[in-house]
């Protein structure tokens, strides 16, 4: 059975969304060390089926698997890579922790890391396609502690060889979409930075025929966009709403001409954004004339996790009803 | 010294969750952030340092501590703090903020006995990071924000007077590279202003990035007689720009421990290179973290408090600097 997705103004998800309890109650027993994620499976299944019923109730068209078997988007990968040793507490923000992790040898890829998930979240999908999403090279050093390269660009460059390796996993399982998440990038707006990341993304995405995605958010994004625009992938996903859509100017200014993954919901926040905001929120794109209908693809301003769950599936209820509207007038 | 707040250890996380939650009553959280406080200042005094902060570890960003006893300002969502994998809460002034209570005099009653012999600091935000990193929703304009902010600021220090302490002003935003002389330059009044209450123990801090000359030399013009520089993280444009312009009439504050990575740090050539040559040019240098030591984990900030302390023996052992000189 195969969706159609639409044409004009597709609806997405960036990624992560709220952990169902039987994710929950899973992570807490591998924190715990009681059991391996392999042995809790089960929960995981249903967790994901949770999620995924909820992008259909939405009425998403191209869903994720709401990454629920990571804890955060750079532990999970540093304890499954080889080079990667666990790290200690640090701090996000308020009273919240991840455990930073650590390279401390040359990294290596070791089997699929995501790849079971998206194809359970694929086989409830009722023929929507899922995206594999997995972080990017760039955020995993930085997010990282390294005392091994101390060559960002050579650990960037070992880290995009290496999973490129999933990648190409995600593909032969049947991907059709690619999403690698950069959020670190707009830390630190420099060319040379932006110089690494192409380099990486070429060795992650050539030669795939896949829709390839990077999502960057949270940061002054109009700084790296002139040095991102040569990039090779097909979309780029960014976060406008929370930045009150200070970006889109700048979209003008520097001819951008790539798709956009379109962020209209605000994920810090537990207001719902109504339907004729979000319709408001797309008139903005379309007035300023850059993009067609057919480039934007609608979605959060990053993933959805840390609001309650009934809150982030009316979120994303709203923002299909509002591309349903933009695209009769689109 | 260090130069700023240190990371909680596993009873602070846990005294600060528990209250959260309201399982812990007042009286149980401030005696086991009481342990959690004497533990950091013990270890700066066992490693010889003369300047030490408290470890400020109840603060959740360099802001919140502030605006939590400040009226007409509340709090918003989060925001990333420069290029770190962390975020501090954007504070939003909706009128003319007031202090309820002062943030600083209270700890420094607290913890001055603890920390003699060796001085306290105070670390206040300065007015341009503070304004250019909130909300503005007021009928204040910009200015007249600043002006307020100033003001709450040096009331902070007219309170400590007194009290024989450091203070610090973070200007980690005056570091960002992309900003002109044009967006700093109406803050060095507001700066003068406070460093005037202390101009012989007060110090300007900026790290993250390196600034600009131009913005750099507005900052020589200010009366704080110590300048802090983080001499790591860009290294080759911070060594650049203390020989091209020196830091005449202040004493240099160099950041040389790495804070927001683990690795061991080592005292190169280069840096020792820069010591030598401003030891000629200035009586006093003072060695200090790159920033706040709270973006790494506990047990890394207790090393690199080590490693602080290591350096300044190198530092006087290779060069034949006296000790004295190299701390506060």
């Amino acid at each position: 059975m195969e969706y159609q997705v639409p044409r004009k103004f597709p609806t997405t998800v960036v990624g992560s969304y709220p952990k169902l309890e039987p994710a929950k109650q899973a992570l807490r027993k591998i924190r715990k060390k009681q059991a391996t994620l392999d042995e809790l499976r089960d929960l995981f299944v249903e967790a994901i089926r949770g999620v995924v019923e909820d992008h259909l109730w939405a009425g998403v068209d191209i869903i994720s698997d709401g990454e629920q078997t990571r804890e955060d988007m750079v532990v999970y990968f540093a304890e499954r890579m080889n080079g990667y040793m666990p790290g200690e507490w640090t701090r996000i923000f308020d009273n919240v922790y991840f455990r930073k992790p650590i390279i401390y040898g040359k990294v290596e890829w070791p089997e699929p890391l995501t790849v079971e998930d998206w194809k359970i979240a694929s086989s409830f999908a009722e023929g929507r396609p899922v995206k594999g999403i997995l972080t990017g090279p760039y955020t995993m050093l930085e997010w990282s502690f390294d005392l091994y390269y101390g060559d960002r660009r050579e650990a960037i460059i070992d880290l995009a060889k290496e999973l490129r390796k999933e990648i190409e996993a995600l593909v032969n399982a049947g991907a059709k979409y690619i999403q690698i998440d950069e959020p670190a990038l707009s830390t630190r707006p420099w060319k040379e930075e932006a110089d690494i990341v192409k380099e990486a993304l070429k060795i992650m995405l050539d030669g795939l025929d896949v829709k390839k995605i990077v999502h960057i958010c949270f940061g002054k994004i109009e700084y790296i966009l002139p040095y991102i625009l040569e990039f090779p992938v097909d979309q780029f996903d960014l976060e406008f709403k929370n930045s009150n859509f200070r970006l889109l100017p700048y979209l003008k200014e520097y001819g951008y001409d790539k798709e956009l993954g379109y962020g209209v919901i605000d994920v810090h926040t537990t207001q719902i954004e109504s339907v004729d905001e979000i319709v408001e929120d797309i008139e903005k794109i379309m007035q300023l004339g850059i993009l067609s209908p057919e480039k934007i693809y609608i979605d959060p301003d990053c993933g959805l996790k840390r609001l309650p769950r009934d809150i982030a599936r009316q979120k994303l209820k709203n923002m299909v009803e509002a591309a349903k509207i933009a695209r009769e007038k689109w | 010294m260090v130069l700023g707040a240190y990371p909680r250890s596993r009873l602070a996380r846990y005294a600060l969750r528990d209250r959260e939650r309201g399982t812990l009553d007042f009286s149980q959280y401030t005696s086991r952030l009481l342990i959690v406080h004497s533990e950091i200042i013990g270890v700066q005094k066992a490693n010889g340092l003369p300047i030490v902060v408290d470890g400020m570890v109840d603060w959740h960003d360099i802001f919140r501590p502030f605006i939590m006893r400040w009226k007409n300002v509340s709090v918003n969502g989060l925001l990333r703090y420069f290029d770190n994998n962390f975020f501090y809460r954007i504070p939003v002034f909706t009128g003319e903020p007031d202090p309820l209570e002062p943030v600083w005099l209270p700890r420094i009653r607290q913890f001055k006995d603890l920390a003699e012999p060796s001085s306290l600091k105070i670390v206040l935000p300065g007015p341009f990071t503070f304004v250019n990193l909130s909300q503005n929703i007021s009928d204040l304009s910009k200015t007249e924000l600043a002006e307020a902010i100033t003001s709450i600021l040096k009331s902070e220090i007219e309170l400590v007077k007194e009290e024989n302490v450091f203070i610090q002003v973070d200007e980690p935003l005056v570091g960002d590279r992309r900003l002109s002389k044009d967006d700093v330059e109406e803050y060095l009044d507001y700066w003068n202003e406070i460093a005037s209450l202390s101009s012989e123990n007060s110090a300007i801090a900026i790290y993250f990035d390196v600034p600009q000359k131009e913005v750099f030399d507005l900052v020589l013009e200010s009366k704080f007689k110590y300048i802090s520089v983080d001499v790591i993280d860009s290294k080759r444009r911070a060594i650049e720009l203390l020989e091209k312009t020196g830091l005449p009439g202040h004493v240099p504050v160099l950041g040389i421990v790495d804070a927001r990575r683990i690795h061991e740090d080592k005292l190169d050539d280069e840096l020792l290179t820069m010591i030598k040559k401003l030891s000629k040019e200035y009586q006093e240098i003072v060695l200090t973290t790159t920033t706040w030591l709270d973006l790494i984990p506990y047990t890394y900030a207790l090393k690199k408090t080590k490693i602080l302390s290591k350096f300044v023996d190198i530092v006087s052992e290779k060069l034949g600097l006296e000790k004295r000189i190299l701390w506060r």
